[in-house]
């Protein structure tokens, strides 16, 4: 997916302009962030398991050499194939490569976030293979030709009439006004799709290194599906999924289902490990595990940041970002949004295009406090925050801004020189009910507080009182 | 804890922000201090911990100021602040800024346990007992809704000690806020850099807070309040803004007039 | 050096290591491993002594998650609850899979006076000439039109009201899948607290070289939320789904 992170503010002003999405980000307040509170305190233990998944994460990534071999050897064990991908093309290929090795045509997909990283519907159409996303959600995005807007609900900016329309106007069906009509003639049309398809691309959102296991989570049934129907099964993955044991996805699947939609379990979990074995009914001849890199590398390189590699994808800390909740998904301009997306895209897409992104948050640490692996989003903000402004990238930051902390820095630096509208001024803070040039748009929204005589000064009065 | 045992001498770091803005928001945190029975000191060499520099990414401008507070203070003595964020900064951040500096990241993890948020001193130290029976009042006058500054409560920990210590007095009735604990959108520069989106959080917190019928809306922090009060001015809201400092202070009888009734208006809300 | 060693070698180089093999024993969220056995032993003990109490949280918390739930005493009843819901749904065809439990249940009741084919999904691997693509698209078919799939289970689970399902010889992946409607029954001693029992038995079955290619959990109807939060049900799987306890 062609990065587009250059583009925050613009993305942002457009959402917030937008009614029906300002109506839609307001639900997930009452929706998947409660009810992940509530399915975080139906679990007993849940500080516990968070703080042993936060361990083996950290674990998994300290010797991810070690966890990928072992994996790769189990997957070959089981009969399926592993191609190690350096970045997105050489991922595509090999998948493009095993299609027309079998005179593959139709691709079915379940949601994988990787594939949109990799641009591989695109790759596929350009092959003159047909991709079909059949995640309702992935559906409804493919069909409007565009991209995902929330990492678990991925549709969840456009309404009904606007999905009535966009079937009415791809697939030719009537307008219908109930989603269950909606939802019912998705079913209709993919249920053609996974009979004939040859081929089924899913994610992964563990990959067991013991067993050689990928495993899914969905609440549609599409996975199964794919995994299921098609003759090659492909399964595309971050190298940053690996868990050690099979008996580590008890813990897992909790943190992962509960934080995502708050559901005790979804509906569906699938294990797959290999192709079907001699004797059993169905199930694809061929399996394959792609594991990809992309750019997880840098990050992995980089002690400060590869915390963000324990992301079990759960999309908790967008629910729980409060300018998550007013931007949405597009403003960030690549394929993970919120505050995670806000360390990881610009890491994986260049940090100079990105440099707005670390600065879109206010550092509240709710997505701290959401995390099932306890990610430290705000610290991995900060710190990209520093290496934009005093690393190898701060060629790229706003001169003026560093100007003006510099003099900040001089005034604060000695209390002779702090003085109201000096700080404030360097603080950027207004001190005039209407400010000027780029305060202005404070002011169009509050009041400015008046300066006033220090306290320092009053000290002495007070001191002996 | 018993009275002896009571650390009374106390310094206080109030922060440039009430330096400079809110002044009478540190008069009122010395006078909660004295009134307890604290001795309170004032470092006038204090200026600022440095979290705007620190949160802007200018960790060498964060440097000195830092440097500077960890000298101020000899780690036995708390260092009490009327802010969740200030006190977030030097009990957690000075230890990610100075990560690569040992002298400099031990003297702050060695005064980490010393650092307090105003209401959590009060509460956790002298607990809320001391400062309810200072006033005769006991008809609610005020409808209070607390917001939760985000430092204060996910940095620190600080839930439960600010309302304990507003529900003691019993002439605030503390109303229930919708979403108390989702950030106001201030952020320091975020709302210079992000004004609309900051904008947008601010409309949401206004309308749950107009919506709560309080009189008066409350938080630990001077820094949000200057945010959430902008807002309601801009919109002619009749809900006031104070620092939770100067409505606990407006109870306390002042030692040179003896006074035990609240001076009109609220300190803090004129 | 081949792409694999290549990549995993800039792996090391990006941890700052050279050598391979592991830094630390990994952290087990469950127990150490040279006691899975005895966690395995322990688990299968808990299902059958504790059998009476899982059945009644499972059915609880099943029935929470979507699933109507009946409890009845024998396969025969099981067979009776079946047909009864076959003949209320106004089904023409049921596929089953060969569970014995299944196999009993649909033995037991009369679906053909009720006009519902019954059709047990396996292939037909005694005739040498059978050609098993074809056999299996036929299968599908039948599958695909079928009114209700029927089929026993592995496990099933207390703590999240699953049902837990390894496809094998005569256990298809497609049964409870592809009919509208899926009736999965339970057996006494089925049932397990919770989902790391399962694991435990899963990783145990795995050293034992037991393990298939497949294992799905299944909790309640396919559903959806993905058209403004909405949920829908039986967007590609089933959209009603019974489980029948037995014993």
């Amino acid at each position: 997916m062609e990065p587009k992170t250059k583009r925050f503010k613009a993305g942002s002003a457009a959402a917030l302009a937008d009614e029906r999405i300002q109506a839609n980000l307001a639900g997930l307040y009452s929706g998947f962030h409660s009810a992940r509170i509530s399915a975080a305190s139906a679990t007993s233990g849940w500080e516990e398991l968070r703080e042993r998944g936060r361990r083996i994460k950290a674990h998994v990534i300290e010797n991810l050499d070690y966890y990928l071999d072992l994996l790769a050897r189990n997957v070959e064990k089981a009969g399926g194939r592993v191609f190690f991908a350096r970045d997105a093309d050489e991922a595509s290929n090999y998948v493009i490569g095993v299609a027309k090795s079998r005179n593959i045509d139709l691709v079915i997909k379940s949601k994988s976030m990787l594939s949109e990283e990799m641009g591989l519907n695109d790759r596929l159409e350009s092959e003159g293979i047909e991709p079909v996303e059949t995640d309702l959600g992935e559906y409804i995005v493919q069909l409007a030709g565009d991209t995902p807007f929330h990492i678990i609900a991925p549709a969840i900016h456009k309404s009904r009439g606007e999905v009535s329309d966009l079937f009415a106007q791809k697939l030719g069906s009537p307008a219908y006004d109930d989603i269950e009509d909606l939802t019912r003639e998705a079913r209709r049309q993919l249920r053609g799709k996974f009979m004939t398809a040859g081929m089924g691309v899913t994610g992964a959102n563990f990959l067991v290194a013991e067993t050689g296991t990928v495993t899914l989570v969905t609440n549609e049934g599409n996975g199964r599906m794919c995994t299921s129907m098609p003759k090659v099964h492909v399964a595309i993955a971050g190298m940053e999924k690996v868990v050690p044991s099979i008996e580590d996805l008890a813990l897992f699947l909790r943190l992962l289902i509960r934080s995502a939609t708050g559901q005790m379990v979804s509906s569906y979990v699938t294990a797959v490990t290999g192709p079907r074995k001699q004797d059993e009914e169905d199930g694809p001849e061929e399996f394959h595990l792609v594991i990809v890199d992309n750019g997880r590398s840098r990050i992995l390189a980089d002690p400060d940041l590869r915390e963000s590699l324990y992301c079990l994808r759960c999309g908790a800390c967008l629910n729980a970002c409060p300018v998550y909740r007013k931007v949405g998904g597009h403003a960030y301009g690549w394929v993970y949004p919120g505050p995670i997306g806000a360390v990881v895209s610009p890491m994986l897409t260049g940090l100079s295009d990105g440099k707005d992104l670390p600065y879109a948050s206010t550092l509240c640490g709710a997505c701290k406090e959401a995390c099932p692996v306890k990610i430290d989003i705000p610290r991995m903000l900060l710190y990209l925050r520093k290496e934009l402004t005093e690393g190898d990238e701060k060629a790229s930051s706003n001169l003026g801004e560093r100007i003006a902390m510099k003099g900040w820095k001089a005034a604060a630096s000695t209390d002779k020189t702090m003085r109201a509208a000096n700080l404030l001024a360097r603080l950027g803070a207004p001190i005039a009910s209407k400010m000027p040039g780029p305060m202005s748009g404070w002011t169009d929204h509050r009041e400015a507080p008046r300066a006033a005589r220090p306290f320092r000064s009053r000290w002495q009065e007070l001191k002996d009182q | 804890m018993s009275e002896d045992s009571r650390p009374r001498r106390v310094e206080l770091f109030v922060t440039c922000v009430v330096d400079n803005l809110f002044p009478e928001t540190g008069e009122a945190a010395l006078r909660i201090l004295r009134a307890l029975g604290a001795e309170v000191s004032f470092n006038p060499a204090q200026t600022c911990c440095g979290q705007p520099a620190f949160n802007t990414g200018y960790w060498n401008d964060a440097k000195p100021l830092a440097r500077r507070f960890l000298e101020q203070y000899d780690g036995t003595t708390p260092v009490v602040m009327p802010s969740g964020s200030c006190a977030a900064m030097a009990r957690h951040y000075y230890r990610q800024l100075f990560e690569d500096d040992p002298v400099n990241r031990r003297r702050a993890d060695l005064l980490a346990p010393h650092i307090y948020e105003l209401t959590e001193y009060v509460v956790e130290q002298w607990g809320t007992d001391a400062l309810s029976s200072l006033s005769d009042l006991d008809v609610p006058t005020a409808k209070v809704a607390f917001h939760e500054s985000c430092h204060a409560k996910r940095e620190l920990g600080i839930d439960s000690q600010p309302k304990a210590l507003l529900d003691s007095l019993s002439q605030y009735e503390r109303v229930d806020l919708y979403q108390s604990e989702v950030c106001c959108g201030f952020g320091g520069t975020f709302s210079v850099k992000y004004p609309d989106i900051s904008g947008a959080m601010l409309s949401d917190k206004l309308d749950a807070i107009e919506a709560t019928g309080a009189d008066v809306v409350t938080a630990c922090d001077s820094s949000c309040l200057m945010h959430i009060r902008g807002g309601l001015q801009k919109r002619g809201s009749a809900v006031r803004a104070a620092h939770i400092a100067d409505l606990v202070a407006d109870y306390i009888p002042s030692p040179s007039m003896g006074e035990s009734l609240p001076r009109t208006p609220i300190r803090g809300l004129g | 050096m081949s792409d694999r060693e290549a990549f995993l070698q800039s792996i090391r180089g990006a941890l700052g290591r050279q050598d391979s093999g592991l830094t630390s024993d990994a952290p087990t969220s469950a127990g150490p491993p040279d006691q899975l056995e005895e966690r395995a032993r322990r688990a299968s003990e808990i299902a059958s002594r504790d059998a009476d109490n899982l059945f009644d949280v499972l059915s609880n918390v099943a029935a929470g998650a979507g699933w109507n739930v009946a409890h009845v005493p024998d396969a025969r009843a099981a067979g009776e609850y079946v047909l009864k819901l076959a003949q209320d749904l106004e089904a023409r065809s049921a596929v089953y899979s060969l569970h014995p439990v299944v196999q009993a249940a649909i033995g037991e009741a009369d679906f053909d006076t009720a006009g519902i084919t019954t059709i047990p999904v396996a292939l037909d691997r005694d005739d040498p000439d059978s050609d098993e693509d074809a056999d299996r698209a036929r299968l599908r078919s039948i599958m695909e039109a079928a009114d209700l799939g029927v089929t026993g289970v592995d496990y099933a689970i207390a703590e999240t009201g699953t049902c837990v399902i390894i496809p094998r010889r005569g256990v298809s992946r497609l049964v409870s899948l592809l009919p509208p409607v899926h009736v999965a029954i339970v057996e006494r001693g089925q049932a397990l607290p919770s989902l790391d029992e399962l694991f435990t038995l899963r990783r145990d079955d795995f050293i034992r070289g037991d393990f298939g290619s497949y294992m799905n959990l299944i909790t309640g109807p396919s559903r959806t939320a993905d058209i403004e939060y909405t949920i829908v049900t039986g967007v590609h799987g089933p959209g009603e789904v019974h489980m029948v306890l037995v014993g």
